[in-house]
């Protein structure tokens, strides 16, 4: 049996490092690296202008052990997946969640109204389940929707109000002709000299740092 | 950032031109199309052998299939003369309507695929269309069975039965429930059936030979009109063979629901035919996991499909309660006693299958999907007995002729035409070869991944 894609559950500084993302009031966790002026350093970010390059990239950086870092495209990379090393998401387990939830308490709302205040309806059975099927099967729809919608954006991390490699100028090209790859300073194997050197040897057209907003 | 001169006048040498936009698709050269069969012919998956199963492949299975197909057919006329005609025509009329779903979803599947020009469909394209060129053989057995009702006088189409002037709802139905119309009819659909899925075969067994373009895009043209044609004579020969055994009764969803079975049984019957190619070490690499998966799709979305439409039938007839399309239902679930089928349909062929096509592992194993294919076309069966087997008893049959037939007439009945239109599509499919070799959208399905 494969084992099931369950993430580990997130550290407290994770979960802080979350909150104050959302509520200003939540102090951040104190940053691994600060760069020489005192700034926060989210990490580090390498420029490509070719897909084959930054394919071949990611699949460096994944073999180097990174598992806190992004590949970022203008467009869809096929095959992105694996030269990454993603694992499956587990949202089919929530939208299964979502659906078993919706179509039974579809059906448990349904036959206890209807067996707890009896009434003939055309002369039809008290609680008959073919009037139950449609609801039940709208509500296990919607249900599943919401889990799918709503789980797709928090397993993103969206929505979220600001992002670190928003402040670059350069990193704006992204939706243009430019392809990212950006290691954070999180990650465990994160390290300034040697993160920057691997970045480096990918033939990246550009590495660079960078920092975060206090 | 390059910075573009925005205010540079008209006629600036310097100033990017706008490009100019095509009015026409690009169009494939002659060239960039003899480069791409070189291509599609160089792949490691097209080598002769793995696209050819061995001469003597299938020589056993379709022996085997010819051997008890014809000894339950001889069983079953042993039956009708020695028990009883009606049981004995219900029972191979069930699997009879089995084998002919399953070809007449093939056909479907194969204008589907050529009219959204399916790539990853390609490879697999070739046994749907093996699979839907034995539809002859169904009409020659159907054929049959509409020679056995006229000369017999109605066995289990009733209403041949009844004279004019006697019963309402058959002079209301007139002229379209007349022996003439009906034969008429049965001429149209071998007709259209046999020009269309004969043709489609042809075509691509033409293009595997010459490499012609236009021939596919000719198999696309035919494709169009075919499918209304197949969509008329599908729901309309589900109304003359099944729907009229109870002249009382109308459905208009009757066509839809035997089309949802044809779809299922026939991405079924080509999931086992691929898994036992593969099984002979054929195909590898041409067809993988990755079909397996979009098949397995196909099969779970057809599952709730056919789910979909029995249960809006039956649903909107339960509510409405209108006495002569009840009747159908209240025989088959209260006083004919085939309430236990009834439950074994809903679990059977919804509950279960849905919950098992669900999981990823079972759509990309070959073997699982095969097991499940196998089950599908088991449960299909089943469903048709639910349309024909009571049919054999209503009216009072039962009460007339105590104890007719057995149960070993029902399977001679249902397994014959099985095994009988069996053969042919093992003889079809080991004749050729098991991919279309010059398809204009080869190299998308030997690539074919599912990105999820």
């Amino acid at each position: 049996m494969p084992k099931l894609p369950i993430p580990k559950p997130p550290s407290r500084d994770e979960i802080m490092a979350l909150a104050s993302e959302y509520f200003p009031f939540v102090p951040r966790p104190r940053p691994r690296y600060v760069t020489r002026e005192g700034k926060r350093v989210y990490g580090v970010s390498a420029e490509f202008s070719k897909t084959p390059a930054v394919y071949h990239a990611a699949e460096k950086v994944r073999d180097a052990g990174y598992t806190r870092w992004d590949v970022l495209t203008p467009f869809p990379i096929h095959g992105i997946e694996q030269a990454m090393g993603i694992k499956r998401t587990i949202l089919p387990l929530l939208a299964f969640g979502g659906a078993a939830t919706g179509v039974g308490g579809a059906l448990a709302m349904q036959f206890w109204m209807n067996l707890d205040y009896e009434l003939v309806v055309q002369g039809k059975p008290y609680a008959a389940w073919e009037p139950f099927a449609p609801i039940t099967f709208e509500l296990g729809v919607l249900i599943t929707a919401f889990t799918c919608l709503l789980g797709m954006l928090a397993l993103n991390g969206l929505p979220r109000f600001h992002h670190p490699l928003f402040s670059k100028e350069r990193f704006l090209q992204v939706s243009d002709d430019r392809f990212f790859v950006c290691i954070e300073a999180s990650d465990p194997n994160f390290d300034p000299a040697r993160t920057r050197e691997l970045l480096d040897s990918l033939g990246a057209d550009r590495v660079e740092l960078v920092e975060d907003e206090d | 950032m390059s910075q573009a001169p925005t205010n540079a006048p008209a006629n600036d040498p310097t100033r990017t031109p706008i490009p100019q936009r095509a009015t026409t698709m690009p169009v494939l050269t002659d060239k960039a199309w003899r480069a791409r069969l070189d291509r599609i012919a160089a792949h490691p998956a097209m080598r002769k052998d793995n696209i050819t199963l061995p001469d003597n492949a299938g020589a056993t299975l379709s022996t085997g299939l010819l051997f008890v197909g014809l000894i339950a057919f001889v069983l079953t006329v042993l039956g009708a003369f020695v028990y009883d005609p009606r049981h004995a025509l219900g029972a191979f009329e069930i699997g009879l309507f089995t084998a002919t779903a399953m070809s007449l979803g093939s056909m479907f599947f194969v204008m589907a695929f050529h009219s959204v020009n399916a790539g990853w469909a390609s490879t697999v394209r070739r046994q749907f269309e093996n699979v839907a060129s034995v539809l002859w053989v169904c009409w020659v057995m159907l054929g049959g069975v509409v020679i056995i009702e006229l000369v017999s006088g109605g066995v289990l189409l009733e209403w041949l039965k009844i004279p004019a002037g006697e019963n309402h709802l058959i002079d209301a139905k007139q002229p379209f429930l007349s022996g003439g119309l009906f034969v008429a009819r049965y001429v149209v659909y071998g007709l259209v059936w046999i020009g269309i899925s004969q043709r489609l075969l042809a075509l691509s067994r033409k293009q595997d030979e010459t490499g012609d373009r236009a021939l596919g895009r000719k198999a696309r043209f035919m494709s169009g009109w075919g499918l209304l044609a197949f969509a008329l004579t599908t729901a309309f020969f589900s109304f003359d063979f099944l729907m009229s055994m109870d002249f009382r009764f109308f459905s208009t969803m009757w066509g839809v629901y035997y089309f949802a079975s044809a779809a299922l049984s026939s991405v079924s019957v080509v999931v086992v035919i691929l898994a036992a190619i593969r099984l002979k070490g054929r195909l590898t690499g041409a067809v993988t996991e990755e079909h397996f998966h979009d098949l397995g799709k196909l099969m779970l979305s057809f599952t709730v499909f056919w789910t979909y439409i029995a249960f809006s039938q039956y649903f909107l007839i339960w509510y409405s309660n209108i006495p002569e399309e009840t009747a159908w239902f209240v025989y088959r679930q209260q006083t004919g006693g085939y309430m236990p089928l009834f439950l074994i349909l809903c679990f059977g062929h919804f509950v279960v299958p849905f919950c098992i096509l669900l999981f990823r592992r079972v759509k990309r194993s070959t073997g699982l999907l095969a097991a499940m294919g196998v089950y599908m076309i088991l449960i299909t069966i089943a469903d048709m007995v639910w349309i024909v087997r009571p049919m054999v008893y209503a009216a009072g049959y039962a009460e007339a002729n105590p104890g007719v037939g057995g149960w070993w007439l029902d399977a001679a009945g249902i397994v014959s035409p099985i095994c009988l239109w069996g053969f042919f599509v093992v003889r079809q499919v080991t004749r050729g070869p098991l991919v279309p070799l010059k398809d204009p959208t080869m190299h998308e399905a030997l690539k074919h991944a599912n990105y999820v």
